[in-house]
């Protein structure tokens, strides 16, 4: 092939590399895109007083929120959970890489464990969802938001 | 100057014990204080901290948003409707100003 068409494939190549190094470092962490725990950690610590390592990932927490963001400022975000409502206290919700990591805090009491609402998530990041339980225990379930146009400024 | 807020319940009437999702959207910029206006200048911080739910006066839900939350917030609730009744909003932002609003709930 001619010299032309040989740098272009091996550049995609070089890219390809890259990327996929990058991508496959944050998926061995088991990791979702834009995890920053250091980040997350300091909002659990204010809010919970409890760390990283006391949330569970759980099936019973379901949170949606969009793959890819169409405008960071309004991200819009659904947290469900599959447990009876009067087992549930509060749910919380935080994004890792926003400057408060707490986006907010639900405290519900007779209505059922759901809440809707839309956030401002800064970068791409992980959403995650945590629902603290009346015996203690915080669940969570966490995704990924791609974000191009940042929503805090 | 108070805060607008906007009830909708979707189904509008449920029949008793049935699921009904309760939207409450309220009118306010939310500014989380890292935001720059067009000289460079940093807007102040003025969102709403704290949003109380009752039905027939008893707290059901309370909601603390902060500086993550979008303008114009949308609070949006499940609840079964075993009775009618009245549901009220009250919410407060940083600035001290307030917001109210009364919907009644009625089965189908």
């Amino acid at each position: 092939m001619d010299r032309r068409t040989f740098l272009k494939a091996s550049a995609g190549a070089v890219a390809g590399t890259v990327l996929a190094n990058q991508l496959t470092a944050a998926l061995a962490q088991g990791g979702l895109e834009g995890e920053d725990i250091a980040n997350l950690e300091k909002g659990l610590q204010q809010v919970l007083g409890k760390s990283f390592k006391d949330l569970t990932l759980s099936q019973q927490v379901k949170l949606v929120a969009p793959t890819i963001a169409e405008s960071g400022a309004n991200v819009p975000v659904e947290i469900e959970a599959s447990l009876p409502a009067d087992q549930v206290k509060a749910i919380h919700c935080f994004c890792d890489k926003n400057a408060n990591p707490l986006l907010f805090t639900v405290i519900l009491n007779g209505v059922l464990p759901y809440y809707a609402t839309r956030v401002r998530v800064a970068e791409t990041a992980p959403v995650r969802a945590v629902v603290e339980t009346k015996d203690g225990k915080l669940l969570m379930a966490a995704q990924s938001v791609r974000v191009t146009v940042g929503g805090c400024g | 100057m108070a805060i607008n807020i906007l009830v909708r319940f979707n189904p509008a009437k449920p029949k008793a014990g049935e699921e009904v999702r309760v939207q409450v959207v309220v009118q306010h910029p939310m500014e989380p204080g890292t935001r720059r206006d067009a000289s460079g200048k940093l807007i102040p911080a003025d969102y709403i901290n704290e949003v109380n739910v009752t039905m027939d006066g008893q707290l059901i839900a309370q909601v603390k948003p902060g500086p993550g939350t979008s303008a114009n917030p949308l609070f949006a609730f499940k609840m079964k409707a075993s009775k009618a009744g009245q549901l009220k909003v009250t919410c407060k932002d940083l600035n001290g100003q307030t917001g109210e609003k009364t919907a009644d709930l009625t089965l189908a």
